[in-house]
């Protein structure tokens, strides 16, 4: 039975020992060593000083391709052209899941054919050594970001490797990202990614942890986003860990998305023991992107103006080719440029925005349910409530594909395109919030003269990249008839279909 | 060749929205759909296949890795004598490909059609209700542009 209790020494050193033999590069992964290249690194490299002492909000991009050369290349690329604050190193999808033969194959075909064969760079493989000479080739501090249920060779070797600030946790990397990993067993996994962090703390290397706010990045309600992060941040901090940076993605609507970046930032320093340094990263919207470089840019521009309003620590940035998938890097650059214009023309003007405060009051309510039942769940111990709660269904994530999470609660635009929940399942929500929802949704039935359904949802999945915010339906093509979508996927249930 | 549609993510893809819609799409529409999720193997399509006597294999993919995940899938069916017709849609190289290349290669693989990311779910209803109706299976590329 997994517990939220902090992993004893010998015991880290043990499940680090058996790790390293799981791959050969493993072996060049030496605790002593690795925290001797750290302390070698200047202060500019120092992730969690870094962006903990930043006076504005520091911008970030997303970036992998499978070999060293064309990493550090693109690196300095999206630091020089898109002025990059923190840089990132995104891995490919099969050492995510734990493929790493796979990701070999990938590799060697990247090296003989020069193409771009994997779609993020395979750390693994590439070792301690490799990791080592990109972090020294480039002049901001660097993240391994991911999506890796179990990450512990991944810690193990990156941060071996210099890296000082690592993605992920244990429901925001199981929830949207796998089917089978079972949640307990991804906790201890996790507990594990975040005791080797509080070991590098320990002795003065302070490892920054951000959990990954956007989960399924498709419409998610912003107090389930916000109670992840809690959970996870508590998990991460009984391991050791004091520099966490929580994050949320943009839904779009600005005063929503205001009012749930500050919910996130006080209930984060609420819950969070005070000798843990609590950070915000807003991430620009990750739901489908217009197929359009012109309009993808309007969409990454709205994220860098809700930023200048809501002021996050830090912003991962989208590009205008998101649509097809990984960018080039000027187009990559381009959206770090995009958000730099906006967040700098905004950010010293003094808006003030209606509504924000009972936004705010709403996600915080709703955020406290979700966290306070989870915790009752295991009697006081986050971990054991954590997967107690997701069982019952008490916790959920939209679209979740894992066998872990219920899927049954589903999200449509309300009709001033705030995120709203259609369907419950049994999410632990109290009676007038949830009314406050219903309310919302039908108003926006009544304006579109239609009863709230399924269809919403799937037009709402794909409006921005059809140019809108809410998925109305249209005179010219009938809107949701085109989706051909009229059930509810996930819960089974009845829904009231048109 | 029966009736029954297999739809799964293929290799380590978790993307499960398209997939979500698309399975309400075909259900919406009257076929029999076994959908096997984010995450499924070659191995995994094709014991379905075999075991539903598949009229059709759907398969989807949005993370780039699809060529490497599908080398082989083709002969795995004829071993087990499926003679359904192979569709696969996505995102299908990593980067910002020429899409003609791109569906040819897949073609060479042995799909009988060939989607991106932005085709309709009706699309795909009408593909299926023209390929499981007739017994010669033309070999198409379709590519259904929604915004243009």
């Amino acid at each position: 039975m997994v517990r939220d209790e902090r992993i004893p020494g010998d015991q880290l050193r043990e499940t680090a020992d058996e790790l390293r033999d799981r791959w050969p590069t493993g072996a060049d992964a030496d605790f002593e060593a690795a925290v001797e290249f750290h302390e070698s690194l200047p202060e500019s490299k120092r992730f969690a000083d870094v962006l903990e002492s930043a006076d504005r909000p520091l911008l970030q991009p997303r970036a992998g391709v499978p070999r060293l050369d064309d990493q550090i290349d693109l690196l300095r690329y999206l630091e020089s052209e898109g002025g990059a604050d923190l840089l990132p190193t995104t891995i490919d999808s099969y050492t995510r899941d734990n493929e790493y033969g796979k990701a070999a194959e990938g590799l060697t075909e990247a090296r003989e054919s020069g193409e771009n064969t994997l779609n993020g760079f395979p750390a693994v493989n590439h070792g301690v050594d490799a990791c080592r000479e990109l972090v020294r080739s480039v002049d901001a501090p660097v993240e391994v970001r991911h999506g890796t249920p179990d990450a512990r060779l991944l810690a193990v070797v990156t941060l071996a490797g210099g890296f000082e600030s690592f993605e992920g946790g244990p429901i925001s990397y199981n929830i949207p990202y796998t089917k089978e990993h079972d949640l307990a067993e991804t906790i201890e996994h996790w507990q594990f990614v975040d005791r080797l962090c509080g070991a590098y703390t320990e002795r003065g290397v302070r490892i920054n942890r951000e959990p990954f706010g956007p989960l399924t990045g498709t419409l998610v309600p912003p107090a389930i986003a916000i109670a992840v992060m809690i959970l996870e941040g508590l998990l991460a901090t009984t391991q050791g860990v004091r520099s966490l940076t929580l994050g949320y993605g943009q839904v779009g609507n600005v005063v929503q998305d205001v009012a749930a970046l500050r919910a996130l930032r006080s209930l984060g320093e609420e819950y969070l023991p005070d000798d843990t340094v609590v950070t915000t990263v807003f991430h620009e919207w990750m739901g489908g992107f217009p197929p359009d470089e012109a309009r993808a840019s309007g969409v990454i521009g709205l994220g860098g103006a809700t930023a200048a309003l809501a002021r996050p620590d830090k912003v991962i940035t989208k590009s205008p080719q998101e649509f097809q998938g990984v960018p080039t890097r000027e187009a990559n650059a381009s959206g770090l440029r995009t958000t730099r214009q906006l967040v700098d023309m905004m950010i010293e003007q003094d808006i003030v925005v209606d509504g924000i405060d009972r936004e705010r009051e709403l996600i915080e309510r709703t955020a406290r349910s979700l966290v306070e039942t989870a915790i009752a769940r295991g009697d006081g111990d986050a971990a054991r409530g954590t997967v107690a709660a997701f069982e019952s269904g008490e916790l959920d994530v939209p679209f979740a594909p894992s066998d872990s999470a219920a899927a049954a609660v589903l999200p449509a635009r309300d009709d001033d395109g705030r995120v709203r929940v259609l369907e419950w399942g049994d999410l632990a929500v109290p009676d007038d919030i949830k009314e406050v929802h219903e309310a919302r949704l039908d108003e926006r039935a009544r304006t579109e003269g239609r009863s709230r359904s399924f269809r919403m949802v799937a037009d709402d999945v794909d409006a921005i990249s059809d140019g809108k915010l809410i998925g109305r339906p249209t005179a010219t093509d009938g809107g949701s008839e085109r989706r051909g979508a009229t059930d509810d996927p996930a819960s089974g249930g009845e829904s009231d279909a048109d | 060749m029966g009736q029954t549609v297999i739809l799964g993510v293929i290799g380590s893809d978790a993307h499960v929205v398209g997939i979500t819609i698309i399975e309400q799409a075909l259900t919406a529409a009257g076929f029999d759909v076994e959908n096997l999720g984010v995450q499924t193997s070659k191995a995994e399509f094709v014991s379905a296949a075999d075991a539903h006597d598949a009229g059709a294999v759907l398969v989807s993919s949005l993370y780039g890795h699809a060529r490497q995940d599908c080398q082989g899938l083709h002969e795995r069916l004829a071993e087990v004598d499926c003679d359904a017709v192979t569709y696969i849609g996505g995102n299908l190289a990593v980067g910002q490909d020429d899409w003609s290349e791109t569906a040819e290669r897949f073609r060479e693989l042995g799909f009988d059609r060939v989607f991106d990311a932005e085709t309709d779910p009706s699309a795909v209803v009408a593909a299926l209700e023209r390929d499981l109706d007739t017994t010669v299976t033309e070999t198409a590329t379709d590519r259904v542009r929604v915004d243009s």
